[in-house]
Formats: structure tokens, C-alpha cells, sequence
């Protein structure tokens, strides 16, 4: 028998969970729709492309339209009215929830990737030099990340995402998106930080390292391509269960308004829907929901699934 | 005054950091529970024990009550029932007229219009407090005035009210001056100022650098109330928070965070007025012509910071009047102005309001995209659907713009309509782009919009400018920033294109004007805007009294303005006062409105057995 190798086994395993794989299929389908509406609205904005899925500013309607109701109106630039109906209603302006939540989809997954690939490139290589390295470069990192840590995590977000709103470094100005992604990015390393400080100091003795530092391999050549891949699987466990948190953080700021303002966001709609509630709206609060819930369940199980298989202690059938 | 596009944002608000708004989100989530679970029995209470109670509500905290620092419109409100001014407009006449009120009769003005002589009335009284001898108030002397003058003046008391004195009046200025080299609290406020003289304990002079015929506006702002120095020199520093003053109320308890509650100050000299305009009769606004006020034996603003939570409160009875929330505009009228049948049931009546104010796109003439491309700005304003804008945001209650002077206000011109550039027209925007284009070279770069607020409506607000101007093919993108920080990057110039308003602080079309002239650049003229021949127009109004040559030349101001467009007008506000059954006397004013009418609670009267009734029925 082919002995198998650590990721063709892991992924065996996950195969066979049906409700995983399930979960893994939802995750895969709002990153399919957050790249289509991606490359979609460079279409739409640079070359005039009509896709109406992606043109989710389009007043389609009358203000407040129940799902699916039927309406009569007058779409933009036209003088003749005509019948529309929207899946799922219309908000104030008269735009689709439908598609407001869909780009919602784009939106949030940008966040939550850009984001994390910033909190990864932050945590892991402080991580990695505090726990072999150790001394004063150990207590270094670990006294900032310790008093980082000591502050309450939405209250430095907001203060992130306040600073980083229109500041300027060095030549170019931080607007809209990139100063979101930035905000939840530097606010979220630590976690990751500590856990792969661990885990360095626990492999940092073992004997594939004694025999790299025998052979003469500098410090970078062991900690960067004998040590790191071996705590690859912890980077994408937390990148896949941290992913969540970070697209709860891009609703929190835009519920707060400190987030996106160009685009549609499932925290802005939630925020619009707020007072809504109060005249018998709620589909915009009700799409917003519904769509943050199911990715947020879909990758909980998923990470979990995923943690189980690539955990080395549970890998023998 | 700077407005900004919510009804219940502070204008001058320094709390506006979005870290202090969602802090205070989560503090006023917990005031309005208290306050909703509290105010029941705090009602009932003060209605057995101390009388008639009427029941306000604020938007916001009040910082402080010291008139000189007081900026925002909820410590507007609640300052202004604390403390009276000179003067005042009339409760009732309309058009508006200033009339005396702790003067005891409109200012003789000397020829050259520089010399102001006042008389004060000789019936008023402070409120009692410790700080008298023997707690009790004594009368007011025109020495009070002055003393409140310098006040603001002393650049130790850090007053934020300066600037409206700055360089008006003869040797307050020199005062100033002094109050630099002197140490804190150590300023003689007997030494003289040579404009600002009390002949007599009742005859008040001031004399001006030039003449400034808005003086007597101003007398009737907030910040000019007498004050007793016996009050300022017993609180010191905690004088904010202890109010003493010559109005109607005197506060009694202020928690902040929750409530400021008023008592009637019961040896308050004035009586309601005896006449007014023509249908005020009919309205009964007559009915108590003469009496003494105030009406109500105790006033108490409940604070509720939320719009929905200040709603239901207004439903169920727990305060007397409300404004509209923008999310209930549908729920109140059915079509046109017609209350809708769930509060003509109710007896709640509505009253309708034009703003003296203004809202408009501006644009940053010194950008160097828009300064010297005037199609381009053409193109913008054309493109706002301006119809489709108050419709959507203000339920089709609101008056298209053609220019900076409302109908509302004196010397409106109608006949701006017809060669405004404030306009929807979309074949002329595309043609005007077309032109832009070939002035810009080619490709018109991403145009930037920005609002001072980071709420949804605002959020909305943009995404409607954004696709009105995307409409002929510009690139746009929105910014939002709180209004503190809005402020700052207008002041600047950082902003391109700015979601702004201004609403008169007086009747005078004086109010707008100053907004575009060049030595008022960065503030509060935003568009960075600079004319010659305008700022020539400008100086001559400035100094000039009220007379029909006056008139013809701010109108000629606003022609200037709208060739020169540095700014698209979008729509003057309307708004709205939602009134109980149980509550009379009510007359809105554009001057002085937030909804609740800065000082105006002494004219209100309550009737408790019908405000018990309908709390019974709509338990």
C-alpha cells in the first residue's frame, strides 16, 4: 500500500464528512459569487458592462417594496412607467436587497481575506522570532502583544479604524476599503502570534532541527523553511476560524460607520435596518442576517472538520 | 449656523467622534431604558406633588449650561428657557420681529449707527440661589450685561462665543488684550471698556468699531444673557453646571446623562403677549393674551438619544411633542400634508415649519480639478434629480433650491428659477461634460464627495449623490467623516465636493452672504470661493441698514453666486411638530426651532386631565 502523505490524508478524512464537505461547498459558493461580483464590477465600472446582479446602486423601485411584491414605477432615464417586482424587496432608496446583499457577500470575504493575510504576515513572523529566539527579543514581543492584548477588541478596532480613515502614509491617502482591511488586520494577530510562539519553543528542540542547526543551516534557513512548515496547519486552522470573526468585525465597523462606504455592506444594511424595523421592514435586516449566519455556520463546522483532520494526533484511522 | 443633515445632530457638537457616539450608543441604550422604565413613576410623582408638569425630550447630552460656551442646539434649548436675553421675536407676529425683552424698549441708535442706548427693564429678578445673600435673586442691572460681555471677551474663560464680538465693539478688543497678561482668575472685570458702558443701573451703552446693524439679532442669541457675577465668582469653574439666570425655569435637578429638571421662577416678570398675527385668534393662540408666565409649574427634558425610543415615548404620552423620524414620515401622513388617520384619531395635530436654511453641494473652488472648470460643475449640479432627492429623503417635504436665500426669508427672489444653474436637466449635464472634458483634457479624475456624519442616512445621502453624478459618466467615491473631522478637512480644503446646509441664525439674508465672502475663508466660507466684485457687494450690505436698495443688492449677490456656482443648491427644509391634544400655545419659529423651540416652554400650557386620559387609553 502507497503510505500516504500528511495533506492527501487530511484531506481523505475530510472527504468523509458529509456535513463538512457540505460546509466546505456553502464557504466555496459565496467565495465563487464575492470573485464573480469582484471581477464583474471592474466590468461594470471600467468597460460599461451591463450586469444586473452586479449594479446593485440601480433604483429599481419604489422605496420600501415587500419581497416579491409586484410595483409600478419609472426606472431611471425613462419617462413611462412600467411593473417590477424584487426577490427580496426594495430598501429606502428603492435598490435591491437582492443584490445589496449579494455584494454584501463580496465585501465581507474581501475584508475577511485581505484582513487576515495581514494579521497572518504580522503574527506569525513575530511569533516565530519570539519563540526562537526567546530572550529579550521574546519579552519584547511578548510585552506588545500582552498589553495589545489588555485593551478590549472592539474598542481598538474603532480606534484603528478611526485613525486609519484618511491618513496618509507616506505618499498615498487610506481610503474606504483599504483602511478596513488594515484596521481588523493589525487588531488580530495576537492570537495567532502566542499560538505559533508555542509551538515554536515546543519543536524548536526536536531532532529535525538539531539536525538542520548540525548542518550548518542559519537561523532564517530553520525557522523559516524547516520550522514554519511544520506549523503550516496551525496558520490555516486559525486562518479558517478567525475568517468569521473577521467578517463580524467588518459588520460591527459597518454597523458602526466606520466601514465600507462606497458599497454595500451586511453591518451598513443592518444599521439602515434599525429604525426600519420600527415601520414593518424587515427584509433588509432579515437578508442581511440570514446571509451572515449561514457563512458563519457553514465555516465554524468547516474549521472544526478541518482542526480534527489536520490535528497529527488523530490521524491514524 | 453649520447644518448638518440629520434632524437630531448636533451642529456644534464636539462629541461627534465616532468612538464617543458608539460609546454614548451603548450609554443612551441604557439612558433609554432607564428613562423608559423610570420616567412613569417620575411623572405621576411630580404631578401630585409640584403641579403641572410638561414633559420635553433632548437629542443629545447637555454639556454645559453657561450661556457663553453653550454651541450645541440641546443645551440651546435648555439655556434658553434658563436664561433671557435683551430681546427676542415675537411669540406670535410674523413676519419676524424683534422685540424688547429684558429691555425695556428697542435701542436708540445714533445717527451714525454706531451707538447703541438700552434700557432695561426694572422688574427682573435672578433666580434665587446661594450664591445671593440670603438666597435670594436680585434685580437685574445693566451692569449684568457688561459683565457678561467681558466675559465672553476674558480669554482665560475660554468662551466659544468670541467670535461674535471679535472686533465689534470700541476697546473690547483692548480687553482682550489684557486678559492675555493677566493671570487666571486674577482679571479686574471693573476695569472699563470704553464701548460697553452702564450709565446707569438701567441704561445699557455700547458703542461700536463700525456699524453693525445685526447687533440686535445677536442680542437675542443665547450667549449675550446677562449674567450675575455674584454666581460666576461663588461657582468658579463649576458655573456650567449651576445655572443662574433671569428666565422662566430655574433648574433644580440635572442628571447628566438622563434629565435636566425646571421649576417656574415665581417672581418672573413677563406676561404673554397681546396681539399677534392674523389667524392666531382663530387658532386660539390668544386665549391667555396678557396672562403672567409661564404656564406649567415644572419642565423636565427627559434625554433620548435614539430617534425610535423618543417616538414611542411621544405615542404613549410621555412627552408632549416630538419631531418626525425620517422612518415614520410614511406611517404619520398618508398623501400630500394630511396627517394620517391613526393620529387624527389620536387628536395629535401637526405643525408644519419652512427652515430658514439651505442645503446645497459645494464645491471646493480651490481644487484644482473644479476651480477652473465651470462646466464641470455645471454638469454636477445638472445632474441631481432634486425632485426624486426630497422625495426619497424627505417624503417630497422639503422646497427645490435655486439659490441660497429661502422663501421663507425676506427679499426671496422667484425670478432666480428661471436662470438658475441649480437645476435637474440631464441633456444640458451631458453636454456640459462633453464640455468639461476637453477643458480637463481628456479624462476627468475621480471626483470625491464627502458628509460630516457616519450615520446611514447620510451613507444613503452620498450613495444618491454618487449615482446622480456617475449618471453622465464620472468616477466617483464617497467619504464619510465624523462632523468634528469633517469640519477640520474643511477648513483645510482637503474636500472636493461637500454635502453641506447653512441655516440663517437671524432674519437677515446678511447670514447667507458671509458665507462667500473671501475673508471668511477657510470658515465658514467652505467653498473657498473669491470675488472682487462680490466681496465688494458684500461690505457695502454688511454695514448697511434694512431698505429696498438693500435687498436689490444681495439679490445681485446671489446672481453672482449662481454664475459663478461654487456651489449646486439642492432643497430648503421643511420641518414638522407633532403636538398632543393636551398642549397650547404652540407656535413654531424658524429662528428658533429644533422642534421644541429654544425658550419658547414658558408659552406652552398644559392640560393634565386630557395628558392622563390618553396615557390611560394608549397604555
Amino acid at each position: 500500500m502507497q503510505p500516504r502523505g500528511y495533506w492527501s490524508d487530511a484531506i481523505r478524512r475530510l472527504r468523509k464528512r458529509k456535513l463538512a464537505m457540505l460546509c466546505f461547498w456553502i464557504v466555496a459558493m459565496y467565495a465563487g459569487l464575492a470573485a464573480f461580483i469582484w471581477i464583474g464590477d471592474i466590468l461594470v465600472t471600467h468597460l460599461d458592462w451591463k450586469i444586473p446582479i452586479v449594479q446593485w446602486n440601480e433604483h429599481v423601485g419604489p422605496s420600501y417594496q415587500k419581497p416579491a411584491a409586484q410595483y409600478e414605477f419609472v426606472p431611471e432615464m425613462k419617462t413611462e412607467s412600467q411593473k417590477g417586482w424584487c426577490l427580496l424587496g426594495t430598501d429606502f432608496m428603492g435598490q435591491s436587497t437582492f443584490r445589496k446583499t449579494l455584494y454584501g457577500a463580496k465585501t465581507a470575504m474581501m475584508v475577511a481575506f485581505c484582513a487576515s493575510i495581514i494579521s497572518i504576515l504580522i503574527g506569525v513572523p513575530l511569533g516565530a522570532l519570539a519563540g526562537y529566539y526567546r530572550g529579550w527579543v521574546d519579552d519584547a514581543i511578548v510585552w506588545f502583544y500582552t498589553t495589545l492584548g489588555t485593551i478590549p477588541y472592539i474598542l481598538l478596532l474603532m480606534a484603528f479604524a478611526v485613525v486609519l480613515r484618511g491618513a496618509h502614509i507616506g505618499p498615498w491617502e487610506l481610503r474606504g476599503s483599504v483602511s478596513v482591511y488594515l484596521a481588523i488586520g493589525l487588531t488580530s494577530w495576537v492570537g495567532l502570534c502566542r499560538l505559533i510562539r508555542g509551538e515554536i519553543i515546543k519543536r524548536k528542540e526536536s531532532e529535525y532541527v538539531l539536525a538542520a542547526r548540525a548542518m550548518g543551516c542559519s537561523d532564517f534557513r530553520i525557522l523559516f523553511f524547516h520550522l514554519l512548515p511544520n506549523v503550516f496547519h496551525i496558520i490555516l486552522i486559525n486562518f479558517s476560524l478567525r475568517f468569521v470573526s473577521f467578517i463580524h468585525a467588518e459588520v460591527i465597523l459597518s454597523f458602526l460607520g466606520l466601514g465600507e462606504t462606497d458599497k454595500p455592506s451586511w453591518g451598513a444594511m443592518i444599521d439602515a435596518a434599525r429604525t426600519e424595523l420600527a415601520r414593518d421592514v424587515w427584509w433588509e435586516m432579515a437578508a442581511a442576517t440570514v446571509a451572515i449566519f449561514i457563512i458563519s455556520l457553514a465555516l465554524n463546522i468547516f474549521s472544526d472538520a478541518l482542526r480534527d483532520c489536520l490535528d497529527p494526533k488523530l490521524r491514524m484511522d | 449656523m453649520r447644518v448638518s443633515w440629520l434632524y437630531h445632530h448636533d451642529k456644534k457638537n464636539t462629541c461627534g467622534h465616532p468612538v464617543w457616539i458608539a460609546l454614548m450608543v451603548i450609554l443612551a441604550g441604557a439612558a433609554g431604558v432607564l428613562s423608559v422604565s423610570g420616567c412613569k413613576d417620575n411623572t405621576d410623582k411630580a404631578q401630585d406633588n409640584n403641579g403641572i408638569v410638561l414633559q420635553q425630550r433632548l437629542r443629545a447630552f447637555v454639556q454645559t449650561l453657561d450661556p457663553m460656551n453653550v454651541r450645541d442646539t440641546t443645551g440651546t434649548c435648555v439655556a434658553s428657557d434658563v436664561f433671557d436675553t435683551l430681546y427676542d421675536y415675537h411669540y406670535l407676529k410674523r413676519p419676524y420681529e424683534i422685540v424688547p425683552q429684558l429691555a425695556a424698549a428697542m435701542p436708540t441708535i445714533s445717527e451714525d449707527g454706531t451707538c447703541y442706548t438700552i434700557p432695561i427693564r426694572k422688574d427682573v429678578y435672578f433666580h434665587d440661589d446661594a450664591c445671593f445673600p440670603g438666597g435670594k435673586g436680585r434685580l437685574l442691572k445693566a451692569e449684568d450685561v457688561v459683565y457678561a460681555f467681558k466675559r465672553i471677551a476674558d480669554i482665560k474663560t475660554r468662551s466659544v462665543s468670541w467670535w461674535i464680538l471679535d472686533r465689534r465693539i470700541v476697546g473690547l478688543d483692548a480687553f482682550r488684550e489684557y486678559t492675555k497678561t493677566c493671570k487666571k482668575g486674577e482679571v479686574d472685570y471693573d476695569r472699563s471698556v470704553e464701548g460697553l458702558q452702564a450709565l446707569d443701573d438701567t441704561t445699557l451703552q455700547i458703542k461700536l468699531n463700525e456699524p453693525w446693524p445685526q447687533l440686535v439679532f445677536w442680542l437675542t442669541y443665547i450667549a449675550t444673557a446677562p449674567v450675575a457675577r455674584e454666581a460666576v465668582e461663588y461657582y468658579g469653574e463649576e458655573i456650567g453646571f449651576h445655572p443662574v439666570g433671569t428666565g422662566a425655569f430655574r433648574v433644580d435637578r440635572w442628571l447628566a446623562g438622563a434629565y435636566v429638571e425646571a421649576s417656574r421662577h415665581p417672581r418672573y416678570y413677563d406676561r404673554y403677549p397681546t396681539e399677534g398675527g392674523p389667524g392666531d385668534k382663530e387658532a386660539g393662540l390668544l386665549e391667555d393674551a396678557g396672562k403672567p408666565l409661564p404656564f406649567v409649574d415644572k419642565v423636565i427634558w427627559r434625554i433620548v438619544v435614539e430617534d425610535q425610543p423618543r417616538w414611542r415615548l411621544f405615542l404613549k404620552g410621555y412627552l408632549d411633542m416630538a419631531g418626525v423620524p425620517k422612518d415614520n414620515f410614511g406611517q404619520v401622513f398618508t398623501s400630500g400634508v394630511n396627517l394620517s388617520e391613526e393620529f387624527t384619531s389620536r387628536q395629535i395635530r401637526m405643525m408644519e415649519f419652512d427652515e430658514p436654511g439651505t442645503f446645497w453641494v459645494a464645491f471646493n473652488m480651490q481644487d484644482p480639478v473644479l476651480k477652473d472648470n465651470k462646466p464641470l460643475r455645471q454638469a454636477i449640479s445638472f445632474c441631481i434629480d432634486r425632485k426624486k432627492y426630497i422625495k426619497i429623503f424627505f417624503d417630497g417635504r422639503a422646497n427645490e433650491a435655486f439659490g441660497f436665500i429661502p422663501p421663507v426669508m425676506p427679499g426671496y427672489d422667484p425670478n432666480i428659477i428661471a436662470i438658475s444653474n441649480s437645476r435637474y436637466d440631464m441633456a444640458a449635464a451631458n453636454r456640459f461634460v462633453e464640455e468639461a472634458k476637453t477643458i480637463a483634457g481628456g479624462k476627468i479624475p475621480r471626483l470625491r464627495v464627502a458628509i460630516g456624519g457616519t450615520d446611514s442616512t447620510q451613507r444613503q445621502m452620498c450613495q444618491y449623490m454618487q449615482r446622480c453624478i456617475e449618471s453622465i459618466g464620472l468616477d466617483v467615491e464617497i467619504e464619510l467623516y465624523d462632523w468634528p473631522t469633517f469640519l477640520e478637512k474643511m477648513r483645510k480644503g482637503d474636500l472636493q465636493l461637500l454635502i453641506t446646509g447653512w441655516s440663517a441664525d437671524y432674519p437677515d439674508v446678511e447670514s447667507f452672504l458671509q458665507l462667500f465672502y473671501s475673508k471668511n475663508i477657510p470658515y465658514p466660507n467652505e467653498f473657498h470661493y473669491s470675488n472682487p466684485t462680490y466681496d465688494a457687494i458684500f461690505e457695502k450690505i454688511a454695514v448697511m441698514p434694512d431698505c429696498p436698495e438693500r435687498t436689490a443688492l444681495y439679490q445681485e449677490a446671489q446672481r453672482i453666486i449662481n454664475e459663478d456656482l461654487p456651489c449646486a443648491f439642492t432643497l430648503h427644509r421643511a420641518s414638522f411638530i407633532m403636538c398632543h391634544d393636551w398642549i397650547s400655545n404652540v407656535k413654531p419659529n424658524s429662528y428658533k426651532n429644533e422642534m421644541s423651540g429654544w425658550g419658547m416652554t414658558k408659552y406652552y400650557r398644559i392640560d393634565p386631565a386630557k395628558r392622563e386620559a390618553y396615557k390611560k387609553k394608549y397604555r
